[in-house]
């Protein structure tokens, strides 16, 4: 019979210089008294056990502020890598004090373990909280006396290995790989390597859905505006600090007035504000100002007992600067002042009120241009080369067109033989696939009144005269 | 009896100073006033300072809208749609649609163009000259009751002032007999190929009315058409 003689890890016992590299703290999560020292794990995790599913979750949203790394292991186990954050918060005993104040706050007692493999740091926070291994190499003398109930194995494999003996981490350690294997499944022996970190241990980052939703419900009722709006003030407060944390920016807001029902009968009556900003923001304060331009034009049916801000669509925050110089002074781009025009104008007068223009390749007049997002040329070469690639390559050129279009062609209000003719006929006949094709002759010609504009006749019976446009 | 009278020695020079200010002028001795070039030598002469003012309310009427009147602000408009950095050209409630291929074929970018539709056309002019991020404004109509036009006209020519861009009011040739504030106002009548210019309003400038031909400005001409009428 072969025998693999390779046990899984050759293990001494523990020495009393690996026994220091493991500092005892107190089992719930505390401020520890000093920076340690001796730190050599790029990567540190911070393990927190909390069962309760609901404690869990709260847990979670607190990590969240602290590590971009977060992620959950079932059943209990929230892990944050600390080691990348530590920089940032001033030091492993900073952070600490800071997630121990967060939690209090939130009335959490997790216990905790840190150590710099996830696992690791895992089973020191079920089996002993509050211990630390800063480094890797006391790692196996670290986890060697935990009973292996911390790694949350099954039941089964776990008392199977009790029948043998094998009770705690370090006896495992010393059984041979392959039989190991055999034994109790790969599955197992992948969770030792990670433990130690011989094997990588990708960890899925933990991403909520994300929604914003605040209400907030009045115990008196509200007309005015002006108080409605110190009323939303904390509510976008609250959004801001919500953007912030997840570095996310949202285009579009709705606010929920709730009036007072007028009687028990009838549902109680909402008036739906939905506030969109043409660029996209991570501050509350263009939404302040949009709803404070609409409030100020809004007539409410009632009073309102009631508010709620909701957010669905977010998109990755993009940190902006101001200029150093005023716009346009030195060259100094437009920044914020653009948008904000925008936004106070659609506030007011809706959103379709506002708009820029833009080309389609079409050739039926009507079909020529769209209406398009407003939006400003940033570089030089966006316009003037933009201009001159089209005006110079642009193959077929194009009679003149007529600087305004009437919405619809008008009749033409005068006879023909009124008109002195000065160019034409341009013949335009497309459109046959999409059920709105045109057979017309376009005239360039002067009308009574000296304008010149743009008349055409219909190809098709009853050959009618209509004003298409005017040039200007 | 004390006076205090105005030291003999000083006088002279603050006075010279104070005639330098862009707030003062004397009849036809207007101080020069920062303007933006029209495109055209024959219209430059004629205006005041030598072109649109650039900080102020111009007013156009005309007798219809459409007769060629958005033609004479062409080169204005193309020259600072093109610079950078870019701002907004807005339209408040034009009468038709603003047509983009002809607005292209002009060698106006597109982008920047800013399109209001609304009633309320004194109030959006309004806010786009105090945003700061407009190049030039042009306006169709103050849709108000006689009674409150003169202020409003005061606010905007108030407005443009400080937004030092030139701001245009397309109004109807009835605004004749109301009295304005705006800065300079004119009137515009189509010509064969061409226009008539009267200042009715302006510091400095010239009353005689000016005429000229399209084909004198800048690139206004026809940028593109087909020379030679085809008769029916």
């Amino acid at each position: 019979m072969r025998r693999s003689a390779r046990p899984l890890l050759p293990i001494a016992a523990p020495t009393q210089g690996a026994r220091s590299a493991v500092a005892p703290a107190s089992a719930e999560l505390e401020l520890i008294s000093e920076e340690p020292e001796g730190l050599s794990a790029r990567e540190l995790w911070l393990a927190l056990s909390e069962p309760e599913s609901d404690k869990q979750r709260r847990l979670c949203q607190i990590a969240q502020a602290f590590s971009s790394q977060v992620s959950l292991e079932a059943p209990d186990g929230v892990l944050l890598e600390a080691g990348r954050s530590r920089q940032y918060f001033g030091g492993l005993k900073r952070l600490l004090a800071r997630l121990q104040q967060r939690c209090q706050r939130a009335k959490l007692k997790p216990r905790w373990g840190l150590a710099p493999t996830p696992l690791a740091a895992l089973a020191l926070a079920r089996a002993v909280p509050g211990q630390m291994v800063l480094q890797r190499s006391q790692l196996v003398s670290a986890v060697a006396s935990l009973p292996l109930a911390s790694l949350g194995w099954p039941e089964r494999t776990v008392e199977r290995l009790a029948a043998i003996g094998v009770r705690e981490i370090g006896a495992a350690l010393r059984l041979p790989r392959a039989e190991f294997t055999r034994r109790y499944g790969r599955s197992c022996l992948t969770s030792l390597d990670r433990l130690l970190g011989r094997q990588a241990d990708p960890r899925p980052r933990l991403t909520s859905a994300l929604r914003f939703r605040v209400q907030r419900s009045l115990d008196f009722e509200l007309r005015d505006t002006a108080l409605i709006l110190r009323e939303l003030q904390p509510m976008l407060q609250t959004l801001e600090q919500f953007l912030r944390r997840q570095q996310r920016a949202i285009e579009c807001l709705q606010l929920r007035l709730q009036h007072r029902a007028r009687s028990l009968q009838v549902t109680p009556e909402y008036t739906l504000l939905r506030a969109t900003l043409a660029q996209a923001s991570s501050h509350a304060e263009p939404f302040a100002r949009w709803f404070a331009e609409r409030l100020a034009r809004e007539r409410l049916p009632d009073t309102v007992i009631g508010l709620e801000l909701r957010a669905a669509v977010f998109l990755p925050m993009t940190a902006q600067s101001d200029h150093l110089w005023q716009p346009g002074e030195h060259g100094g781009a437009m920044g914020r002042e653009s948008p904000a025009l925008i936004e106070r104008l659609r506030a007011r007068l809706g959103h379709e009120a506002v708009y820029g223009l833009c080309l389609v390749d079409e050739h039926r007049p009507e079909c020529a241009y769209r209406v398009a997002e407003p939006r400003l040329a940033t570089t030089s070469a966006g316009t003037s080369a933009a201009y001159a690639a089209i005006s110079e390559a642009t193959p077929m050129r194009l009679p003149r067109r007529p600087l305004w279009l009437l919405h619809e062609p008008h009749p033409l209000p005068w006879c023909w033989r009124q008109l002195q003719w000065l160019s034409g006929p341009e013949r335009i006949e497309t459109g046959w696939w999409d059920g709105r094709d045109v057979m017309r002759d376009y005239y360039h010609a002067l009308d009574p009144q000296g304008a010149e504009v743009w008349v055409f006749r219909e190809r098709r019976p009853p050959h009618a005269w209509y004003l298409h446009g005017v040039f200007g | 009896m004390s006076s205090v009278r105005p030291q003999q020695t000083t006088g002279d020079t603050s006075l010279e100073s104070l005639l330098q200010h862009p707030a003062l002028w004397r009849g036809r001795q207007a101080a020069t006033r920062p303007t933006l070039s029209s495109g055209s030598a024959v219209l430059d002469a004629q205006l005041p300072s030598g072109g649109w003012p650039a900080g102020g309310l111009t007013e156009i009427l005309t007798r219809r809208t459409g007769l060629g009147e958005l033609r004479l602000l062409l080169p204005l408009l193309r020259r600072v749609g093109q610079h950078i950095p870019a701002r907004w050209v807005v339209w408040v409630a034009p009468p038709f649609e603003p047509y983009a291929p002809a607005l292209q074929a002009y060698g106006m970018p597109l982008a920047g163009q800013l399109v209001i539709r609304t009633t309320e056309t004194a109030w959006a002019l309004e806010q786009a000259l105090e945003s700061g991020a407009c190049a030039v404004a042009l306006c169709w109509g103050l849709h108000a009751r006689a009674a409150q036009r003169a202020q409003m006209l005061r606010r905007l020519q108030w407005a443009a002032q400080r937004s030092g861009f030139p701001v245009f009011l397309f109004r109807d040739w009835e605004a004749l007999r109301e009295p304005s504030t705006a800065e300079l106002r004119l009137t515009f009548e189509p010509l064969r190929l061409g226009g008539q210019v009267q200042l009715i309003k302006s510091r400095g400038g010239s009353r005689n009315p000016c005429q000229f031909l399209w084909s004198e400005f800048e690139r206004v001409s026809e940028p593109n058409s087909r020379v030679g009428a085809t008769p029916l």
